[in-house]
């Protein structure tokens, strides 16, 4: 009789999702575990593609890398690899690379299959842990990233020092003169306590303390320090951990070589997309805009590699095209005069909603006040020209719509854009949709925004009647989820035969369809489609369910149609093919696509009232 | 036999590696040190298979006709319960004789686990002959001393041993996890000292 090794069952116990689970779940588990010691040079052995086993860490650190060689996750004791490959009966394609050799225990795929069939919360656990991770594998951080650079690296000056004795003026004076908010207090060449500018606001003034006293007594004693070889991110956590703000460095024989602060590591964390953002607000030259615009697609791959939640991507690029467009304006300003009047430069669509992808091209528009000169226009009709033209030689094409600043329809007064929206609501075209469709997402780039906000009160103020919300809600429901009766795929095929699904017209702007629609008549005035969800919390018009189930399916269908922009396999833009899924995504895609055609039948019957 | 065979298998055995045998790993508890005297309480074992520490072959077997178990119960966790579900002494040597032929026997200071061993079977007049021996006491005195470290005295001690591989500690004591545990620190050893390939046996002995 097979008799239980109790250290194993102790430890097995304590792991998700067995302290959840039956005894007899776990007993099954343990008895059919295998050990291994997993190090740096023995690795090969363990790990083959065709016999799939879960894998347990109990001691040491691993590294799982993508083929890509990004960073997936980092493996300590309690984590489980292994499992996407027994899901899915796909080749193992992550590669482990061991930082710190350890045991590992080790399930075969027949003892895994039999606890996911007994055992439900069993096979819930490691679905939810796949999910997770394709979520998020393709934007961790990668090891190359900031966070795993040494301490050293991050120091700029030489440790700032006092001996304890020395009186509490006279820190003041030091930490004055060499321009620091801190000083270590060293005994013996030893760190001994530090005194921070917050210790002598609470410590000294508010306390009433003579400034002549000794600052052994105000300093923080045995303070928490972090040595110049760890890496950054250690002292990210050590200081987040225990709500400090200064962090003494030390080296190997404990002597002080420095202080790191919070703003130092702040300074790190600022991605460098954010950075050029603020280069371009600084740029001198039409040139010089243009060059930094050059640097947009080479930071934004490597910036998607890096971030967990790719929604933040389009926000990245919308935001790049909005520092674009005010510096662009800004630089016409200050060399042919200020402009005659106040106006908004307001952008549509895409970059409205913060969608923004590197092909997407300008959607803008001029808002000029009331009682402008033709001789003002002319003003705005040469600004309108030159910014879209300088946007275009940064990379953002123009419109093929004509919907652009530079267009005269597109540059209107108030009363004029007013009278354009109040036209495509009262007679609800085809054509007018569109319009809709791409003008109602609007957001204020640079100008007035005294102008804009009257403007987006007016717009709300336009009387919208029965009619055009049917109308809108009959034209969501041409577009169909490519799903069908008996929910298989319904692919499109292109002209080389290749099949595929089209994400982004029939997933994303479905969702992006309805949302506005309801948005539209709750009078939220934001473009984002997240942000319309968000703040569609506080109507009555979508229960919180469905809020939430639209925010997931949009990240997920988001998420997935960024992914192809990565890696494409000759499809046209935003397509994919589902055969390349593995077979949890096709499920998972399958929920969204029903998700979707949910919304847009619900909303069907709430606007149309099956008129359709 | 004759001497090619011999010559032959001699020369396999040396490139023998750890992942190729059968091992057997074992802890013993004891009522004390001397195997004249002092009797066996229980044996664990658990086997190694193609570097793989197998639990299903775990077992962990209590001698019932032990007599003098004396301040032991404490340390041992052994109590009328246990000794109740227990073997008679040569049900236990029968058990362990089976997985050990043909198996390379583990223990960790096996002078003493193989010296009552040794002894039970001749007084019950069996023969088991393990292929060979490991000791990881040994394994990492001559590692250590091989590094030129002087050893002190309780260096070489299980959960001494286990630290220096950054092994995790185990939570208790008895027979079956003290055979777990050196079950793990010969894995950690045989990578340590084989690298990507394992240790040749020849170099563990």
């Amino acid at each position: 009789m097979t008799a239980q090794v109790q250290d194993v069952l102790t430890f097995v116990q304590q792991q998700a999702p067995f302290d959840q689970l039956t005894h007899s779940a776990t007993d099954y588990f343990v008895e059919h575990l295998e050990i291994i010691y997993v190090s740096g040079q023995n690795q090969a052995q363990w790990f083959r593609s065709e016999q799939p086993q879960l894998y347990l860490v109990r001691s040491g650190h691993f590294d799982l890398r993508s083929e890509r060689g990004e960073l997936v996750a980092r493996l300590a004791e309690s984590d489980y690899f292994g499992y996407p490959s027994l899901l899915t009966g796909e080749p193992i394609s992550n590669q482990l690379e061991v930082v710190q050799a350890g045991l590992v225990y080790v399930l075969p795929q027949d003892a895994f299959d039999y606890l996911r069939r007994e055992y439900k919360p069993f096979e819930q656990y490691f679905v939810r842990a796949h999910a997770k991770r394709l979520l998020s594998s393709h934007y961790k951080e990668s090891a190359s990233g900031w966070s795993e650079r040494p301490v050293s690296e991050l120091m700029n000056r030489a440790a700032v020092t006092l001996q304890p004795q020395a009186s509490i003026q006279e820190a003041a004076k030091v930490m004055k003169k060499h321009r620091v908010s801190s000083i270590m207090v060293i005994e013996n060449d030893q760190l001994t306590g530090v005194v921070t500018d917050r210790d002598l606001r609470n410590r000294v003034l508010a306390e009433g303390l003579d400034p002549a006293r000794a600052i052994r007594e105000i300093m923080t004693v045995r303070p928490k320090y972090i040595f110049e070889n760890n890496r950054i991110f250690s002292a990210l956590h050590l200081m987040l951990k225990h709500n400090i703000h200064h962090l003494p460095v030390l080296n190997e024989d404990r002597t002080p070589m420095g202080m790191i602060t919070s703003t130092d590591l702040l300074r790190q964390q600022k991605s460098d997309p954010v950075q050029l953002i603020g280069r371009i607000y600084k740029a001198r030259s039409y040139g010089e805009v243009q060059q930094l615009a050059k640097e947009i697609p080479d930071l934004l791959s490597d910036f998607a590699n890096k971030i967990e939640d790719i929604s933040l991507i389009g926000q990245l690029l919308s935001g790049l095209s909005d520092a674009l467009t005010g510096r662009l304006i800004d630089l016409y300003q200050q060399q042919h005069g200020t402009a005659p009047t106040p106006f908004a430069w307001i952008c549509f669509g895409s970059q409205a909603r913060e969608e923004q992808t590197l092909h997407s091209d300008q959607d803008n528009g001029l808002l000029l006040p009331e009682g402008v000169t033709d001789e003002q226009r002319d003003y705005f009709a040469q600004l309108g020209a030159f910014v879209c033209q300088q946007l275009d030689e940064c990379g953002i094409r123009t419109c093929p719509g004509n919907i652009m600043a530079s267009n005269p329809a597109c540059r209107g007064t108030l009363s004029e854009w007013c009278d354009r929206f109040t036209t495509w609501i009262h007679a609800p075209t085809p054509h007018a949709m569109l319009n809709c469709k791409i003008y109602f997402d609007l957001r204020f780039i640079t100008g007035s925004d005294v102008l804009f906000g009257q403007f987006l009160h007016h717009l709300n103020e336009i009387p919208k009647n029965e009619l055009f919300y049917a109308a809108m809600a009959a034209d969501i429901n041409v577009n169909t989820v490519p799903i069908g009766l008996f929910q298989q795929f319904k692919l499109q095929q292109d002209k080389h035969k290749h099949k595929y699904l089209d994400l982004k017209k029939r997933g994303v702007v479905i969702i992006n369809d309805v949302v506005r629609l309801y948005a539209l008549q709750a009078g939220i005035s934001k473009a984002n489609t997240l942000q319309r969800l968000r703040a569609l919390k506080s109507h009555q018009v979508l229960s919180g369910e469905d809020i939430a189930n639209l925010q997931d399916c949009w990240r997920f269908l988001t998420q997935l149609r960024l992914r192809t922009q990565i890696d494409r396999e000759g499809l046209p833009e935003n397509c994919i093919n589902p055969e390349h899924l593995s077979s949890l995504e096709r499920h998972q895609l399958k929920e969204a696509f029903q998700l979707v055609k949910q919304a847009q039948q619900a909303c069907a019957f709430k606007f149309a009232r099956g008129s359709l | 036999m004759s001497w090619l065979t011999q010559l032959r298998s001699w020369h396999a055995d040396r490139h023998l590696r750890l992942v190729d045998v059968n091992l057997v790993v074992l802890d013993l508890e004891l009522t004390g040190l001397d195997p004249k005297r002092d009797e066996i309480v229980s044996a664990a074992w658990v086997e190694v298979r193609r570097g793989r520490i197998v639990l299903s072959t775990a077992r962990h077997v209590v001698n019932k006709e032990v007599r003098q178990l004396g301040q032991s119960p404490v340390i041992h966790g052994v109590d009328d319960d246990a000794l109740a579900q227990g073997l008679s002494l040569r049900t236990l040597l029968q058990q362990l004789t089976g997985v050990l032929e043909q198996g390379v026997l583990v223990c960790h200071n096996a002078i003493l686990d193989w010296g009552f061993l040794k002894r039970a079977f001749i007084e019950h007049e069996m023969t088991v002959r393990p292929l060979r021996i490991l000791d990881t006491m040994q394994i990492e005195r001559n590692r250590l001393l091989r590094q030129g470290q002087t050893l002190s005295a309780d260096c070489l001690t299980l959960s001494a041993c286990r630290q220096r591989y950054a092994l995790p500690s185990a939570y208790e004591h008895n027979a079956l996890s003290d055979a777990l545990s050196t079950a793990e620190l010969l894995l950690a050893q045989n990578s340590q000292l084989g690298g990507a390939q394992g240790a040749l046996l020849r170099q563990l002995t």
